[in-house]
């Protein structure tokens, strides 16, 4: 079937082969469109600070909001201590944004709904919120799979629920992105298909659903970008302010 | 028995469907992990580095910027404000003593003009009675010689009259003398 709903997840080598040290390493389609959202985000900060006016005009109100926007959002969950860590959050907010909505457009690939891709963020992340919380506390990082106010009795159970659970956080990291670019994906996919198959009679009432899927799937492209930059300022704060 | 066959069939598609990349899921599929994770890495550094080192800067500083001019101009307005108050008041207290002083003057001038006009009154006053007085004595002297000349002409006429009468001429020193009596007698009616 041509129609294969999941198809457009399919990678393909675009140009001559690279392999270093034994790993194929070749420019693909995914490869593509992740330099396509880099540049575009660079091209949006680019014309957002090109003329620095007192008076922003559109475009460099834009980049000003969004500044804002991940700056107030890194002081609401992490505090003034999680300054020096904005670039990265900024970064991999935009990242994922632009990933996610380079991937609403017709033909495009989406980036953010490869299981890797976000895995290795999520590693990422994780390793180095680790790292952070051991640096800046020392053993005593350990306490946070500790609860205060947790009956001793409790306390081996609970202190193995928190291991397991820290643990786990960079699987629900990624598998949150890729699970639901790649649902709402193949969802209006299959919507796609439904509108082909049932013809000009029947095929009113999924177009429809897809365009609602559309909408939807914009506000989901933006909140899981919102989710999972939130999620790393929640596991900084962990790292940076240990309140247990 | 029959329900188990159809979990195992199930189970047995769903995992061929998640583990055959050609008909499942590609994502499973590792042949372009690597791939994917160098360009993932690589574009996300480039990414990183440019937002840390150029981008954000300016944006922050641009921020800045305008927050400082804001400030500024705010205080600006503001020393602007106090200082018009400031002008205000001074022109409030210029007006009041520029009042003050018209008040003064006019006080001060009603007063000398006053004084003026006394002084000239009490002087007119002066002369006019030093007039009266000068007139008072004039009348005075002029009766008196008046007096003195009625009794000479009434001793001539009664010296010419006895004389046409009696042809006599009379010694000048009687009639003279009788003269004076009446006239001293009568002097109070014409006094």
């Amino acid at each position: 079937m041509a129609s294969n709903p999941m198809q457009q997840f399919s990678v393909h080598k675009i140009g001559p082969e690279i392999k270093i040290a034994g790993i194929d390493l070749s420019f693909t389609n995914a490869s593509l469109f992740m330099v396509v959202s880099v540049a575009s985000i660079l091209l949006f900060l680019f014309l957002g600070t090109k003329e620095r006016k007192i008076i922003p005009d559109k475009i460099q109100l834009i980049a000003e909001l969004v500044y804002n926007f991940v700056a107030k959002m890194i002081s609401d969950t992490a505090g003034s201590k999680a300054k020096p860590y904005f670039p990265f959050i900024f970064s991999l907010f935009m990242f994922v944004l632009l990933c996610n909505m380079v991937g609403m457009l017709p033909y495009a690939f989406t980036v953010t709904s490869h299981i890797i891709v976000t895995l290795i963020m999520a590693l990422f992340i994780f390793i180095a919120v680790t790292i952070i919380g051991f640096i800046k506390h020392g053993f005593k990082y350990l306490s946070i799979f500790i609860p205060s106010g947790v009956p001793v009795v409790l306390l081996p159970l609970i202190t193995v629920i928190e291991i397991i659970s820290y643990l786990s956080r960079p699987v629900s990291l990624s598998v949150r992105l890729f699970a639901n670019m790649m649902a709402g994906h193949t969802m209006l996919k299959v919507f796609g298909g439904f509108v082909i198959s049932l013809g000009m009679l029947g095929g009113w009432l999924p177009l429809s659903f897809s365009v609602a899927l559309t909408g939807l799937e914009i506000l989901v492209a933006f909140l899981q970008a919102y989710v999972f930059a939130i999620l790393t300022c929640i596991y900084l704060n962990d790292a940076l302010n240990l309140h247990h | 028995m029959k329900r188990y066959l159809v979990l195992i069939l199930v189970l047995s598609t769903f995992n061929t469907y998640l583990f055959s990349a050609e008909a499942g899921m590609p994502q499973l599929d590792p042949k372009y992990w690597a791939s994917q994770a160098f360009w993932l890495i690589l574009l996300f550094t480039i990414l990183y580095i440019s937002i840390a080192k150029f981008y954000l800067p300016k944006i922050k500083k641009n921020l800045d910027d305008r927050e400082n001019k804001i400030k500024e101009d705010l205080d600006e307005a503001n020393n602007m404000k106090s200082l018009s108050e400031k002008k205000l008041e001074e022109y409030n207290i210029i007006l009041e003593n520029s009042k003050k002083e018209v008040t003064r003057i006019l006080l001060e001038s009603k007063n000398t003009l006053n004084k003026d006009i006394q002084n000239k009154k009490d002087s007119m006053e002066k002369e006019i009675e030093k007039e009266i007085l000068n007139a008072q004595k004039e009348i005075l002297q002029l009766k008196k010689s008046s007096i003195e000349s009625i009794n000479n002409i009434s001793q001539d006429i009664a010296s010419n009259i006895i004389e046409k009468m009696s042809g006599d001429k009379l010694n000048e020193s009687s009639i003279k003398a009788v003269v004076e009596d009446i006239s001293k007698k009568n002097i109070g009616k014409y006094l």
